[in-house]
């Protein structure tokens, strides 16, 4: 029988042993799995976007399926990054995998501080920054979008770390590749896409938004070919590696965006629909890998022929 | 807690637009509690994409062992639409047991129970597990509302268990006393407040029954619906305004079961 094809990627310079990560708000603070999932056969595990103060998050309701997939306004709900290394990490450190921290401000100050403090944290293998939060001084405007407030937050919080640094990027721009490259201008190690689409959605019969905060973000099937689109664009754009996200629910899915051009994938509402799907799309990559007689990931990755 | 492919054993018509769906699950279901819940998934489908949450509305015995669970469910949008055309041998997701749980402190012994609609699904597991809990099944009390007379279900299941005092009562008037299940709630709890009141059913009755409970100072546990899309705590959709204005408390994790005092109703 021929050898196991080989999984592995490095990511922003961490090592990962099969590119299946969690995505950030799918996968908790990783434990609300554990009696499901083997969570030491993961790639990488991505925790709930953590702010520098518990934040309580919008009212409810906070979610609604729509047409293969689902709005959510959490509105980052999180128990704040001391809380975070005080009560949830010591058991993350129990793993082999690594962990991804996801940080989120609404200052490039309270971005700066947040690295500052994961800085002095032991056993975080790399930052992954969210920067689709609204920026309060520039009047809500998502940092995300503007290629300047992208580049300022990147830049605030490579100056206070040197841990790995993925800019997690938002699709809600009209050309991915500016943001890409200004985030990589800026010292992200890795770029990661794509968070939620911004969506809507009006229960007719009493006329209201079927989300307490009116608008929300899309997330599940219905995103995928969008997300694979961008992935391919800011693959073309930038030399660092690419974490493909968005619809994931299968091991062909994955291997969508890994094609494109991903190095790595998350793997989001997923776990809501299918706690299991991590594994299964780790098997599944495996078996094609076999299939299609790849001895490694890396003849896979921006494969696509055109 | 597990995620198992499960097959349908039977999914019956109850009356018009509720049904039992029968399905085997991992043994391990013998520890559930009532009041805990499953999520269940149609497997492969994006059509609906989320899991469904229902109650465990009882544990399915062979040969003294549990082989299963049913749940008791009522028709009201693409899911449950879904779920009602599935055919004995069918294979399903299921996630569970899920939740919190009611409790039977020691010492209970008088307890009402009180299910609006499709509420009654969890009660009829709490109902078959008081009387071994040291409850006094003569002395306890099930009201059961609803719209309408197809809408009171499950009356003499519990009789079967060994309730004696069924309340019904229906907006209609079809059956029953035409009224609110609270009214005659109240009148009993007010002639003599039970050691603890259960209720599980639309969010205006468990307000009604969580104000009596506090008038009456009857100790009150409540079960409450929520939108979910994960039932593990992970998602934090399922948020829930508590008593402690400063978080939200999550109905998959914290609940579905509730002493009513913890939830700001
Ligand atoms: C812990 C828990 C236990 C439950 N137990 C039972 C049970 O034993 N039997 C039963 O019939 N139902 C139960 N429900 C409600 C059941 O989950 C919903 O009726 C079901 O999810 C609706 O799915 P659908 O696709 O048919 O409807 P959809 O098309 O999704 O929606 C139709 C309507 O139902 C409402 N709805 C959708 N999801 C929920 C939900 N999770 N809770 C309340 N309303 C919802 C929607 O707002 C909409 O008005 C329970 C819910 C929870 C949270
Ligand atoms: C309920 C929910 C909560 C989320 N919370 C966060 C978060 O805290 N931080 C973040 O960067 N992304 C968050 N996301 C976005 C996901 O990480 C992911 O980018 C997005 O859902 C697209 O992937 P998917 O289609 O596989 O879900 C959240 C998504 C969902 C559905
Ligand atoms: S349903 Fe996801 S946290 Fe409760």
């Amino acid at each position: 029988m021929a050898q196991a094809p080989d999984l592995s990627v490095r990511i922003a310079g961490v090592p990962l042993k099969n590119p299946v990560m969690t995505a950030s708000g799918t996968f908790g603070y990783g434990r609300e799995f554990s009696l499901l999932v083997d969570l030491n056969r993961l790639g990488g595990i991505v925790v709930k976007g953590l702010s520098l103060e518990p934040s309580r998050g919008n009212p409810p309701p906070r979610i609604a399926e729509t047409p293969c997939g689902m709005l959510n306004a959490i509105g980052l709900e999180n128990v704040g990054i001391e809380a975070f290394a005080a009560e949830k990490l010591p058991y993350l450190q129990t793993l082999s995998t690594p962990v991804w921290v996801n940080i989120y401000g609404k200052s490039v100050e309270a971005y700066a501080r947040l690295a500052e403090r994961i800085q002095e944290i032991e056993g975080i293998a790399g930052v992954e920054v969210n920067i689709s939060c609204p920026n309060v001084k520039s009047g809500g405007v998502a940092f995300g979008v503007d290629p300047q407030a992208a580049h300022a937050v990147i830049r605030a919080v490579r100056e206070r770390t040197d841990l790995p640094l993925m800019a997690k990027l938002s699709p809600n721009v009209t050309d991915i590749t500016v943001i890409a490259r200004s985030v990589v201008e800026a010292g992200a190690d890795a770029v990661s896409l794509i968070n939620t689409l911004t969506g809507m959605a009006v229960d007719v019969e009493n006329r209201r938004s079927r989300i307490a905060n009116i608008t929300g973000g899309l997330s599940g099937p219905a995103i995928r070919p969008v997300a694979v689109r961008m992935v391919w664009q800011a693959a073309q754009a930038v030399d660092v590696p690419i974490v493909g996200i968005g619809g994931i629910l299968t091991a062909s899915d994955a291997l969508e965006f890994l094609i494109a051009g991903a190095s790595a994938v998350q793997v989001g509402t997923a776990n809501f629909v299918n706690p299991r799907a991590t594994l299964d799309i780790i098997d599944g990559i495996e078996a094609y890998l076999v299939r299609h007689r790849f001895t490694s990931l890396t003849d896979v990755i921006g494969s696509l022929q055109w | 807690m597990f995620q198992e492919r499960v097959k349908v054993l039977w999914n019956t018509l109850e009356c018009s637009g509720y049904y039992r769906i029968g399905m085997q699950s991992n043994p391990g279901y013998s520890r559930a509690k009532p009041g805990q819940f499953v999520m269940v998934r149609f497997p492969d489908e994006v059509t609906p994409l989320l899991r469904r949450p229902f109650s465990i509305h009882r544990l399915i015995l062979h040969q003294g062992r549990t082989a299963g669970i049913e749940l008791l469910y009522k028709v009201v949008g693409t899911g449950t639409e879904k779920l009602s055309l599935s055919r004995k041998g069918d294979g399903l997701d299921l996630l569970g047991p899920l939740g919190t749980h009611f409790k039977i402190p020691e010492n209970t012994r008088r307890v009402f129970i009180v299910a609006g609609g499709i509420g009654v699904a969890p009660m009829f597991f709490l109902s078959a597990t008081l009387e071994k809990a040291g409850v006094d099944l003569t002395e306890s009390r099930i009201f059961i509302g609803g719209r309408s007379r197809d809408d009171l279900l499950c009356m003499n299941d519990f009789i079967s268990v060994g309730m004696r005092t069924v309340h019904l009562t229906t907006e209609d008037g079809s059956a029953g006393l035409r009224d609110l299940v609270t009214t005659p709630l109240e009148r009993a709890v007010a002639e003599r407040a039970p050691d603890r009141i259960y209720a599980c059913g639309p969010l205006p009755m468990i307000r009604a029954v969580a104000k009596i409970a506090r008038r009456y100072r009857a100790p009150c546990q409540v079960s409450i619906e929520s939108l979910m899309a994960c039932g593990l705590g992970a998602c934090l959709g399922c948020a829930v305004e508590g008593a402690d204005p400063g978080k939200y408390l999550h109905a998959c994790i914290d609940g579905p079961v509730f002493e009513a005092d913890r939830l700001n109703l």
